[in-house]
């Protein structure tokens, strides 16, 4: 009986006019923007090529330890075609050094396109699924109920003994499969496209994120669905039923989420605690730095110079750097010289001992600093922006939206994957450094006995997380989506039970 | 005629509909306005701070001398926040709010520390100011230009999608058209009927969002920012305009008013949603953007072509005028060069975005974004001006030197070197000083195009409208 019902709600739906737009404005609209965000991903990974194959170069002209400045770079995603979440806004290149340990909040833009461009709006292709597929939803439930009650088709169902339970059931699935066509057949071109392109290399891994981001597609727009059901269950005419439908889309989709946002208070004056770790920060700097000078003054050689009166062609600077925004504050020293007089010998020891000191005590000054201001940040940016993330998943988009970015890895914790990575990065690099005994020789500061030799550094190297990270991190939003749809439905079959016809 | 837009306007007062939009209408208008209202003051403080600061340093170059004031040049320039700001964000925290004043080069200096060769100040523009500290989720604005072009176009085509068909599935249309009725006044009527309904509750709101924003004492809105508020009022309405003629034009052709409904929404989202931004990703994919590196190699050679006419002048043995003069105008068009190599890169990157907003222009919802981003004084255009006016006032400044040198007749007027300026006291009050301002006249100069193309789109779809209402079969 159930078949039958489905078969005939199918059929109805397939024939109409709503069914042969809705294909026709996902397909137009994905493959468009699918061409354009595929060239726009494409650009990015050139400059990100680009960039890399500059800093590598960089590093290996440098003559002497101090003057090396490792850059890493943060590769596009190329999921992010599905959904760019902070992929393509937070930073994408980062300087590594010994003096502090970096964090998302030191990453810099490379400068290698247009930023006004920025102005210009653009778009993804879970932004096109999260307005269009939730509008078509809506199109396709609004007169399901309401529509067959006015008819009078409704009552003359019921006169068979048929459970009423399965006439929904039946509407839902048939709509459900009508709606899935445009859905998957759009990703599908959307994938020929991707798979096609011979820049972008997908892994294994990313056709089960993509197919995470499906699964999340079809949740989203089963509780568009079910919406428009109730709608239809609660009112007597379709005209009502079109007219709160199309509200509670703009509603949902349009203003909740812009409102949401304009009304919670953004501050950019450091709160309280921010500023009195700031000056913890700054307290463990300046123990430093009086501990520094204690050497300075105690040491072999007379007075508190630390050039120690070297000079020649080359550079010494030091300062304190700070940021009290994103609580950064270090000491940063560089001292570096090509060729060196031989009149200089005698003091090239004191120098060698002195940074013998002073790169260990730098390095675990720099850790304690960390401590303090890992914490702080995770207390006053981060926690600031999850509290937005959290008003935003009252509305279905909210939930969609944060899923799939983490299907997609470009949401907050996919991105600062890769700072994890360059943080451990800077281990790295420092123990290398160690291994060379860099710190406390001559070729920290003077390249006179030869360069430095960077070809065995060990190069940087991401991998976004794997699938199960992902699905553990897009799972609690997906659940609260199903969770969602299984509310509205027992909502739906209790109205629908009750109701008179 | 008036009897049909007055039962219109009756029919629309009762329904759900109307109180929905006033609803909706409302919180949006109160956010902006809080909005608004707790942002702005921080916003002018910034600027005020600022500017305060760069005033300093003119006065504290002008009262050192003249020579200091040529060769350091004024602090750099920031843009004066609008008091629109609420109208339209127009992007701004993607674009610079300052034009920097670079410090003068250093190329030489002896053991001492002695500056041999250098330079004078020169203007850079700093790239956008990119916001990759907020790790939030993607800012989204509730501005006027927001709730109009999106909300406010929806709601009109809510109120018309079922003005004709629905009257047709009811029957009532054949009935009014029975009386001796020309089929142009009922639609007059529709459309002035609609256009009202939909006025009143934004109207309503928009007195609520300027009754908030104009008794706080902390925003002061002067009568000319009161005129341009009233163009973008009238902007809107011409915008809805369009939309309730879209709505008449498809609910006389089409039998039934939920499939009205559905070409409707649909056309909406391709106007409003999507064409602004895939137009603007295909537009900006036709000429990539020159990387910063290429416009490094372009600048390289200007410099070391610089040196190669120099050469001769800057080392001289002799210690006489030709050689400060070689000195300044080596200074002087080191400076200038800079100065033009950043120009040439503005302008680069600003014909880019040009070209890409030309194309979005098809979309009505981008020309609405356009037209009040420049009324209110914020976006891209008005970015644009802020640089011009930079410009302006630095010639300005740079004449008033030479002028104030060319009075002393004592000095050489050699301009740039210590040795060759004046070495009288300057009147830090004579300094001209910089002030940003917003022309009117000259923003509808820029924006008449695309006011005429609105327009037209307007009257487009009216006489759609018309001519389909006259010829459908009833």
């Amino acid at each position: 009986m159930i078949t039958t019902l489905i078969g005939r709600e199918l059929l109805n739906n397939l024939m109409t006019f709503r069914f042969a737009a809705a294909l026709f404005i996902t397909l137009l609209l994905v493959v468009a923007n699918t061409v354009v965000l595929i060239k726009d991903y494409e650009q990015r990974l050139e400059s990100y090529n680009a960039s890399v194959k500059t800093h590598h170069q960089e590093i290996r002209e440098k003559q002497t330890y101090s003057a090396g400045e490792v850059e890493v770079d943060r590769p596009p995603n190329p999921l992010s075609i599905f959904n760019v979440g902070l992929d393509k806004r937070l930073g994408n290149e980062i300087w590594i050094s010994h003096n502090y340990v970096p964090t998302l909040w030191e990453a810099r833009m490379n400068a290698s396109d247009n930023p006004y461009l920025n102005i210009l709006s653009s778009i993804d292709i879970v932004f096109i699924f999260e307005v269009v597929l939730s509008l078509m939803a809506l199109l396709f439930a609004y007169d399901a109920l309401a529509g067959e009650r006015e008819q009078g088709t409704l009552r003359l169902v019921l006169t068979h003994p048929i459970r009423r339970g399965h006439i929904l059931l039946a509407k839902y699935i048939s709509a459900m499969l009508c709606l899935l066509v445009p859905l998957l057949l759009s990703l599908l071109f959307a994938l020929i496209l991707l798979t096609t392109t011979t820049s972008i290399s997908l892994e294994a891994d990313d056709f089960l994120r993509i197919g995470g981001i499906v699964l999340t597609s079809i949740a989203y727009l089963s509780v568009f669905y079910l919406i428009g059901l109730l709608i239809s269950a609660v009112t007597q005419r379709t005209g009502t039923a079109l007219m709160l439908a199309m509200f509670v889309w703009g509603a949902l989709v349009l203003v909740y989420p812009n409102l949401i946002l304009a009304a919670i208070r953004s501050s950019d004056i450091p709160q309280a605690k921010a500023v009195s770790t700031f000056n913890q920060i700054k307290q463990v700097w300046d123990e430093f730095d009086r501990e520094r000078k204690q050497y300075l003054a105690t040491d072999d050689f007379p007075g508190e110079d630390p050039t120690f009166n070297i000079n020649g062609m080359g550079f010494f600077y030091e300062h304190f750097p700070e940021d009290p925004l994103t609580l950064l504050y270090f000491y940063y020293s560089m001292m570096t010289f090509g060729e060196l007089d031989e009149k200089f010998e005698r003091e090239v020891p004191h120098a060698q001992n002195y940074f013998r000191f002073l790169i260990p005590s730098t390095i675990k000054t720099a850790e304690r600093a960390w401590l303090l201001r890992k914490q702080a940040l995770e207390d006053t940016l981060v926690r600031k922006s999850n509290m937005k993330r959290t008003l935003l998943k009252l509305s279905p988009v909210g939930m969609y939206d944060a899923a799939t970015q983490a299907w997609a890895g470009t949401d907050l914790k996919g991105v600062r994957d890769f700072f994890n990575a360059v943080r451990q990065y800077r281990q790295t690099v420092i123990d290398y450094l160690d291994s060379k005994n860099a710190f406390a020789s001559r070729k920290w500061f003077a390249a006179d006995e030869g360069a430095v030799d960077w070809s065995t550094l060990p190069a940087f190297s991401f991998k976004r997380s794997g699938i199960e990270t992902n699905a553990k991190r897009a799972l609690p939003d997906l659940l609260l989506l199903l969770t969602v749809n299984l509310l509205l439905f027992m909502i739906i079959f209790l109205i629908f039970i009750k109701s008179e016809v | 005629m008036w009897h049909i837009t007055k039962r219109e306007i009756y029919d629309n007062l009762n329904s759900l509909r109307f109180a929905l939009t006033t609803v909706l209408l409302l919180a949006l208008m109160v956010t902006n306005a809080v909005k608004h209202l707790r942002e702005h003051p921080k916003r002018v403080q910034r600027y005020q701070d600022a500017v305060t600061e760069s005033l300093n340093h003119l006065t504290d170059r002008a009262n050192d001398s003249l020579y200091t004031l040529a060769q350091y040049g004024p602090g750099n320039f920031y843009k004066k926040p609008s008091p629109l700001h609420f109208c339209a964000n127009g992007g701004e925290f993607l674009l610079p709010d300052a034009v920097e004043v670079d410090e003068p080069p250093v190329f030489m200096t002896d053991s001492e520390g002695n500056r041999l060769l250098e330079g004078i100040w020169s203007l850079s523009y700093p790239d956008a100011n990119l916001h990759n500290k907020d790790v939030g989720p993607n800012v989204s604005q509730v501005d006027w230009a927001f709730i109009i072009g999106s909300i406010l176009s929806l709601i009109a085509l809510w109120f018309t999608f079922d003005a004709f068909s629905g009257e047709r599935e009811q029957g009532t249309l054949r009935l009014m058209l029975a009386n001796s009725i020309p089929r142009h006044t009922v639609l007059i009527g529709k459309f002035l009927g609609a256009l009202l309904s939909i006025s009143i509750p934004f109207a309503l709101a928009v007195l609520v969002n300027l009754l908030l924003i104009s008794t706080a004492d902390t925003v002061y809105l002067t009568t000319e920012a009161w005129g341009r508020l009233g163009i973008i009022f009238a902007l809107a309405l011409l915008y809805t305009s369009l939309f309730v003629a879209l709505g008449l034009l498809v609910s006389a052709r089409v039998q039934q008013s939920a499939v009205s409904l559905m070409i409707l929404l649909l056309m909406w989202v391709t106007l409003v949603v999507f064409m602004p931004s895939t137009l603007a990703s295909i537009a900006s994919s036709f000429s990539p953007a020159m990387s910063f590196d290429e416009f490094w190699k372009q600048r390289n050679p200007i410099k070391e072509d610089l040196w190669d006419k120099y050469k001769e002048g800057l080392w001289s043995s002799e210690l006489d005028d030709s050689k400060l003069r070689a000195k300044s105008e080596f200074y002087t068009e080191n400076a200038e060069r800079e100065e033009r190599w950043q120009e040439e890169q503005l302008k680069y990157r600003t014909s880019q975005v040009h070209r890409a907003r030309a194309i979005t222009s098809i979309s009505p919802a981008t020309l609405l974004q356009h037209l009040i981003e420049s009324f209110a004084g914020t976006g891209f255009e008005r970015h644009l001006q802020f640089a011009e006016n930079v410009q302006r006032y630095t010639r300005q400044l740079r004449e008033f030197v030479a002028d104030t040198d060319r009075a002393d007749p004592e000095s050489l007027h050699i301009l740039g070197v210590r040795e060759g300026m004046s070495k009288k006291l300057v009147n830090p009050a004579a300094v001209p000083k910089f002030e940003d301002t917003l022309n009117l006249s000259k923003d509808f100069n820029t924006t008449a195009m695309e006011l005429l193309l609105l327009t037209l789109f307007v009257l487009v779809l009216l006489s759609g409208a018309y001519l389909a209402f006259v010829r459908v079969e009833v």
